[in-house]
């Protein structure tokens, strides 16, 4: 079994943003995804997905409607919105800006200093 | 953004929808996820129960979710409204306390503030209505004029229309008798200028004024259509029997125009070329002042203050031009005298500035007199308001610290102080709009009352006091104000809990309630506020008696007044005369009558004249003319005015006997000082007619009861008389006045029948008592008389409400403490004796502070006292006795049951 880390806080939104970028999904089908993209190496406590999904939808960023799954069951389907695809690529910007900045950091050695 | 909207509206209307989608994608989820585990090789219960595990604690999330739409502070409003309902609801009496001292309190204010509305601030209904304005002179805006200066504004073409109006009262002939009905009599372009709503018909259009008699017709109001005509859609054509002359109905006016002064109803409007018949000299005399109103509506494009330059020229040429020497002179006359409370400031010798007066509220003249009452109540009331603050926020208080105990359980378990003062806010909110719908109510029922007050007399006050929209949103703003301002301290102190000893033991909340230092604070502010409220009304109905009872110089009581009407063409000059004659010696043989008299004006009827004097050789400090009354003999007798020195005009006083005259003591003493008046000869009027005089008598208060009248001269009605100013005299005018030995109530009817005999054709009308004209005189005291006592009352009620409700409070909560000391041996009478001094402290302590704040504030009214001090000792004792005997009973029924505490029983019940 691979290495698991929490989801940092925060994070949760930018994750769900980028797995219905691909294409859209239903709750359980985000939650694979950030699993199957991650690695298997984010753990995302199933419940707390519907918040997020329900915040995110009241801020516009993803719209939902009813379809069918794969197994024939109604279930409803996330898809981006273009402001949630602006949204998500300011958001992966401003986390690469931060994760080089601090990978910048961690790296420095006593020489650089 | 739009989304936001949409996704808040679709939870709050399609909350069930909602809830669904929720539970049914959780549902989705936990299913999806037990089948793949069910194919990853787990069993199927097993599965299943892992799913649920690992999605975690279902209806907290779901209020994450719905926190997420924004839902949370809905459900908690709603649950604070709930829950706010159900405490109100639980304790109905205490409700009932609060809601009702909320009611009257809001109900009393939104009824002033709708009298304001109606008085003070309601623009009147046509077109543009502040291009509109008086053209008025002084820097206090007299509006006083004449039709030559009509005339002159119209031809200096400053305004796009320059018009004018004059009050009268009307006499109508009906079947039914002579009425009365409120009217004007209009220039020719008044309807036009103004801009006058029509429902049917049409306005006068801009006829000639001089053409005298040219043009018949009248244009009547709506409420008098309704009235006299059932809204018939014919009247237009109709004719009425106005003032002795036939006019035909050319129009109705809109109801919501009632005229251009508030409180006077424009019922019938005749053209002024009509009033020319009556009066030929009307449109050329300069030798005076005619309460003539001019209105002129600005040029478009042209600025208020470009107007008032062109007015300012055209008024000081005119001013200064010789035929207006005589009304240069009233004006100065009453700068300097007696009319100086009513007009211009300015000072002898100036040429008073034109003015423009804003009209689009209508004429000031009703504002005038009333905004200070109205300011008055309005204070008042307020402090009533405040006093019924006082009480919602005492009984909220006790039940505070009653409900501590509760508030200290919620806190512990997690309920944030924010969100407690926010469901205490949302009760007291509450009870506050309760009171304030109440409240409506109370308003309506009362303005209706005090409308009725205003409508009295001859000049009855016609005020619409229906609910507007400024009123409505006044009364909801009061009861938001109401409702926290009573709540913001029970609110902060219930949640300023100290939860270990609140939620130890019951008698540790006790022993914090039993101190309450607030609700003695707020106690004694209340009976402050109420001997303010009191005391500034029991000076009001002192004055008010005083103004009715002191002695004016004439009799009040035992004296009937009444007209008839004579005039043309059912009475000629000469048939009249008799007619007269007649009449008088017939009412004197009435049983029950001691004397009977004509008289051209009479005390208290709101007329008012000045007319030129002179007695040669005796120059008067400032020559400012007489008031002059015509008279017959028996006059004085009737109305108990008595005779100095001299004599009383006799029945040899007629035509072809020297003209004789009779003075009062303030001419006497201005002309000739100490010297003997009588023999002297007195010029009166423009016309100068010599008189002797023959008598002098006592002052009569004529005009105002608060002020001295002017110099007054009385000549015989048996001789030519020249009436005012040079214009023929009108018999038809005449009041007809008798003193009576009983009732005169009780002898309108035999009067009425003995008329009748006489002449069919003469009509009788308005038939009243002295004591009523006085009466009606007196509107604008009775009416801060009356309400301000009403106040006092309804303060009264509440203070004493408010201080059996804290002593109650107070002794229930201490029940077990009595009971131990009477079980240590102290008596029934020394527990009631500490009972009482301790609401008699309260009581003292706010009646001095009361005493004090009455002493500072009664300024405000010291305008409206007569013959007592503000600080009249006897009022304010009276005052402070009412006080003190209403908070000791209210103090004694619960110290009383305080007494009657069984010791066993209060202390098992601990």
């Amino acid at each position: 079994m691979p290495k698991t880390a929490d989801v940092l806080p925060g994070t949760l939104d930018m994750l769900i943003l980028k797995a219905v970028s691909l294409k859209p999904l239903h709750g359980y089908g985000v939650l694979l995804r950030i699993a199957q993209i991650s690695n298997d190496a984010l753990q995302i406590p199933q419940g707390s997905l519907y918040p997020a999904l329900y915040r995110l939808e009241h801020q516009g960023l993803i719209t939902a409607e009813w379809g069918e799954s794969d197994n024939k069951r109604k279930a409803r389907y996330y898809t981006l919105t273009p402001a949630g695809r602006r949204r998500l690529k300011e958001e992966t910007a401003s986390w690469n800006r931060l994760a080089a900045a601090i990978a910048a950091a961690l790296g420095a050695t006593p020489n650089e200093v | 953004m739009l989304s936001r909207l949409r996704s808040i509206t679709d939870a709050l209307f399609r909350r069930d929808r909602f809830e669904h989608t929720l539970s049914d994608e959780m549902r989705f989820h936990m299913d999806a996820y037990a089948a793949d585990l069910v194919k990853s090789g787990v069993p199927g219960p097993e599965a299943l129960r892992r799913a649920r595990l690992e999605f975690g604690p279902v209806e907290s999330l779901k209020e994450d979710a719905r926190q997420a739409r924004g839902l949370r502070l809905l459900d908690e409003t709603r649950q604070d409204l709930r829950y706010a309902g159900r405490q109100i609801l639980r304790s109905p009496g205490f409700t009932a306390a609060i809601v009702l001292s909320l009611a009257l309190g809001i109900g009393a204010n939104t009824a002033i503030f709708s009298l304001m509305d109606a008085v003070l601030f309601r623009a009147l209904p046509i077109k543009n209505p502040n291009e509109l304005y008086y053209l008025a002179h002084g820097r206090k805006g007299n509006t006083s004029s004449n039709y030559p200066l009509l005339e002159r504004y119209r031809a200096a073409n400053i305004f796009s229309g320059v018009t004018a109006y004059e009050f009268q009262t009307f006499r109508v002939r009906t079947p039914a008798g002579v009425e009365r009905e409120n009217g004007s009599y209009v220039s020719g372009n008044f309807h036009a200028v103004v801009g006058v709503p029509f429902v049917i018909g049409r306005g006068f259009s801009s006829e000639s004024d001089r053409d005298r008699g040219a043009n018949p017709i009248a244009v009547i109001s709506e409420r008098y259509w309704t009235r006299k005509f059932a809204r018939s859609a014919d009247v237009i054509g109709r004719t009425l029997s106005v003032d002795g002359r036939t006019v035909t109905i050319v129009g109705v006016t809109a109801a919501e125009f009632t005229g251009l002064a508030p409180g006077w109803h424009l019922d019938i409007t005749l053209p002024m070329s009509i009033k020319g018949l009556g009066e030929p000299t009307f449109f050329d005399a300069r030798d005076g002042w005619t309460s003539l109103s001019l209105v002129g509506r600005l040029k478009p494009g042209v600025s208020e203050a470009q107007t008032l330059a062109a007015v300012n020229t055209v008024f000081q040429q005119f001013w200064m031009e010789p035929e207006n020497a005589w009304a240069r002179k009233i004006v100065q006359a009453r700068v300097e005298g007696f009319f100086a409370h009513r007009d211009t400031a300015q000072s002898a010798g100036d040429i008073p500035p034109g003015a423009l007066v804003p009209a689009g509220l209508g004429s000031d003249e009703l504002r005038g007199r009333y905004t200070k009452p109205l300011r008055v109540l309005m204070g008042l009331v307020g402090v009533v308001l405040l006093i019924a603050c006082v009480n919602a926020a005492m009984l909220l208080l006790a039940r505070a610290s009653v409900r501590a105990k509760e508030v200290a359980v919620r806190m512990s378990i997690g309920a944030g102080r924010a969100r407690i003062i926010r469901q205490l806010f949302s009760e007291s909110l509450m009870l506050a709009l309760g009171g304030g719908m109440l409240g409506v109510l109370v308003a309506v029922v009362s303005s209706n009352a005090i409308v009725a007050l205003f409508n009295t007399g001859e000049y009855p006050v016609l005020i619409d006091t229906s609910l507007s929209t400024r009123v409505l949103f006044f009364t909801v703003a009061a009861s938001l104000v109401t409702g926290i301002g009573f709540g913001l301290a029970p609110a902060f102190r219930a949640t300023r809990v100290d939860l270990t000893p609140a939620l130890k033991s019951a008698a540790a909340t006790i022993q914090r309630a039993t101190r309450l230092p607030a609700g003695r604070t707020l106690v004694t502010a209340q009976i402050a506020l109420c001997v303010l409220v009191i005391a500034t009304a029991g000076l009001l109905v002192q004055s008010l008696r005083n103004l009715r009872t002191f002695d004016a110089g004439f009799a009040r009581e035992r004296v009937l007044l009444f007209n008839v009407e004579t005039t043309a063409p059912a009475f000629t000059e000469a048939s009249r005369t008799a007619f007269l004659s007649q009449l008088l010696d017939r009412l004197r043989a009435q049983p029950r009558v001691v004397s009977a008299a004509y008289a051209t004006r009479t005390p208290l009827d709101f007329s008012s004249e000045l007319r030129p004097v002179a007695v040669p050789g005796y120059p008067a400090p400032a020559d400012v003319g007489a008031s002059a009354h015509v008279v017959t003999a028996a006059y004085f007798q009737t109305l108990g005015i008595g005779l100095v020195r001299g004599r009383v005009f006799t029945d040899q006083d007629r035509a072809g006997s020297p003209n004789v005259v009779i003075i009062d003591e303030k001419f006497a003493r201005d002309y000739f000082g100490e010297a003997d008046p009588l023999g002297h000869v007195l010029v009166l009027g423009a016309e100068k007619q010599a008189m002797t005089i023959v008598g002098v008598v006592r002052n009569v208060r004529h005009e105002q009861l608060r002020n001295d009248a002017p110099r007054t001269v009385y000549s015989p009605l048996s001789q030519p008389a020249v009436g005012i100013d040079g214009r023929a005299l009108s018999p038809d005018r005449l009041t007809t006045m008798i003193r009576t030995s009983g009732d005169p109530r009780a002898l309108a009817a035999s009067v009425r029948e003995q008329v009748r005999q006489l002449d069919p054709n003469a009509l009788v009308y308005y038939t009243r008592t002295m004591r009523q004209q006085l009466d009606a005189a007196l509107v604008r005291e009775r009416f801060l008389a009356t309400l301000s006592t009403g106040f006092g009352l309804l303060a009264t009620v509440l203070a004493a409400v408010g201080l059996f409700g804290l002593m109650a409070y107070r002794i229930a909560r201490r029940t077990g403490e009595i009971g131990i000391r009477m079980a240590l041996g102290a008596t029934r009478a020394r527990v009631l004796r500490q009972t009482l001094n301790e609401s008699l402290v309260l009581s003292v302590a706010g009646v001095v502070i009361g005493l004090g704040a009455t002493l500072a504030a009664t300024q405000v009214v010291s305008a409206f006292l007569f013959g007592l001090s503000r600080h009249d000792p006897r009022t304010l004792v009276t005052v402070a006795l009412i006080l003190l005997a209403t908070t000791c009973l209210a103090g004694y029924i619960p110290a009383r049951r305080a007494a009657r505490v069984e010791p066993m029983r209060a202390l098992r019940a601990d």
